[in-house]
């Protein structure tokens, strides 16, 4: 009888274990690292411009140029997963995705640049915020359980 | 006699008509303010399917206990409210009872409703007068239980929690925030689990859910660091206001529909200012819970 409690508390604590299984290692993990590393640079800059001390804009923005650049492959045909909130049409409008990505590495680049040389450094940021949510809004799932 | 009888009589019916004139003019809500509470309200977006009209019914409410899709509420006679008295359709918002039906499912949550003002819920329903009609059939709740009216009304006695109404719309902007995050705005209901019956948890208010509306996680949003501890107030009205987090991740699913209203209608975003600062000001107060709603993509 005990065994048989003790038995049942394993198994639920493998189910309850399997249940919170995570990403798996490879692109899918890496994409999803890749874009909360573009989060806290994100929040970063907003933080500057809530502030008004802009310094760190330029260099936050240099960084999600570069994260930016190495998002695409991180995307291989058909990598969905049921942890994973990317959308198949992903793939099936891939000429859209990456015209966002390259769109995203564009304007971190003109915000740079305005963080550089004295330009309209929040029109420059709200600009490039903008395609975060372009993309998220068509190409990634709510989150679900 | 006969004439002073007569005269008085007059002078009577006089006051009366003056009486009710006064009274209609009193309950007769206004429609620009009303458009204001629906922004408040998110859009009612429920009652609105994903490419509108507006208030045509249709939103999908999936549930432990079924499908449900919210109802038209737009003034068209035959397949909306057009006929229904604004005591019946405020009914409906406060006391969870639709006219004909009977008590509403708890998907309706007329139990958070119930603590508005009298005032908010007339001019609600003055906009809502204003929809363009629009004739659209109800769709029937998918796999509603057998009795479920019946149902419904044992919910509503066991489980409904009971608010006080609000008399009078709060001026402290503390009081204010709550009265627009418990009874209109609906925060709580979103961002409060329920146990198994669907009874509120409030042990846990707002501190999130695993399972909430349609299986969306909904976060934490209590003052504590498994919550939004780290946000300011501009973060929360910001969020409020475009849907980006302060890591300019933007809210998706139900919380973008009532930031961003649906199909064409108003939503937080088009809300004055200070009341989405009232709001953020109230959240920051609010008892912090450690709950961690846990993002299992670790
Ligand atoms: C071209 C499309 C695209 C652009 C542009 C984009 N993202 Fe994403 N982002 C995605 C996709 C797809 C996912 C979901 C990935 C997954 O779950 O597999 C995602 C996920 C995220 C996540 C959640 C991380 C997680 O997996 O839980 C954050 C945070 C995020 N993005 C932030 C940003 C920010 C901030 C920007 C703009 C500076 C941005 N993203 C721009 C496509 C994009
Ligand atoms: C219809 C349900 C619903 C209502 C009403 C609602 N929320 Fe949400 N909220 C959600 C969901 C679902 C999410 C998660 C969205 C996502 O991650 O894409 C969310 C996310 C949030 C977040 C982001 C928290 C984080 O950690 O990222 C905040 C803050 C928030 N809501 C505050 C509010 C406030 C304030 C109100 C009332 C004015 C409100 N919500 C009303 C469902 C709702």
């Amino acid at each position: 009888m005990g065994w048989i409690v003790v038995g049942l508390l394993v198994a639920s604590a493998a189910l309850a274990h399997e249940r919170k299984e995570g990403l798996p290692e490879g692109p899918i993990r890496e994409r999803h690292e890749l874009m909360e590393r573009v989060g806290k640079q994100a929040k970063i800059i907003g933080d500057a411009l809530k502030t008004g001390k802009l310094e760190p804009v330029g260099p936050a923005a240099a960084k999600i140029a570069e994260e930016a650049s190495k998002a695409l492959p991180l995307f291989p045909e058909g990598s969905t997963h049921p942890r994973s909130r990317a959308k198949p049409e992903i793939w099936q409008q891939w000429p859209e995705f990456e015209k966002l990505m390259g769109q995203l590495q564009a304007d971190a680049k003109a915000t740079v640049a305005a963080a550089q040389g004295g330009g309209d450094v929040r029109a420059a940021a709200n600009k490039m915020f903008g395609n975060c949510k372009s993309c998220h809004d068509r190409f990634r799932l709510p989150e679900k359980e | 006699m006969v004439a002073r009888t007569w005269l008085l009589l007059q002078a009577a019916v006089v006051v009366a008509a003056l009486g009710v004139r006064e009274s209609n003019a009193m309950e007769r809500g206004d429609a620009e303010r009303g458009r204001t509470l629906f922004a408040l309200a998110g859009g009612c977006g429920c009652h609105t399917a994903k490419d509108g009209p507006v208030g045509a019914g249709g939103g999908e409410v999936p549930t432990p206990f079924g499908k449900f899709y919210g109802t038209n509420i737009t003034p068209d006679v035959e397949t909306g409210i057009g006929t229904w008295s604004d005591e019946e359709i405020i009914a409906a918002i406060r006391d969870g009872v639709a006219r004909g039906k009977g008590v509403e499912s708890p998907a309706m949550p007329y139990y958070w409703y119930s603590g508005m003002t009298d005032a908010d819920v007339r001019d609600l329903v003055a906009y809502l007068r204003t929809l363009p009609a629009v004739r659209k059939e109800n769709r029937p709740h998918e796999g509603e239980l057998p009795f479920a009216r019946l149902a419904y009304r044992l919910w509503r006695t066991l489980f409904a929690p009971r608010f006080d109404r609000v008399r009078e719309r709060p001026t402290d902007p503390i009081a204010r925030g709550r009265y627009w995050v418990d009874h209109v705005s609906l925060c709580a209901d979103c961002h409060t689990p329920r146990n198994f019956v669907g009874a509120i948890r409030f042990d846990l208010y707002l501190a999130g859910s695993l399972q909430g509306p349609g299986g969306d996680k909904v976060p934490n949003i209590t003052p504590h660091e498994t919550g939004i501890a780290s946000w300011d107030e501009d973060d929360l009205v910001q969020l409020l206001r475009t849907g980006f987090t302060p890591e300019f991740d933007n809210v998706q699913g139900w919380m973008a529909e009532v930031v961003e209203g649906k199909g064409g209608g108003p939503g937080y975003r088009d809300a004055p200012e200070e009341e989405l600062r009232a709001i953020a000001r109230y959240l920051r107060t609010v008892k912090p819970i450690a709950h961690k709603i846990e993002s299992e993509r670790e």
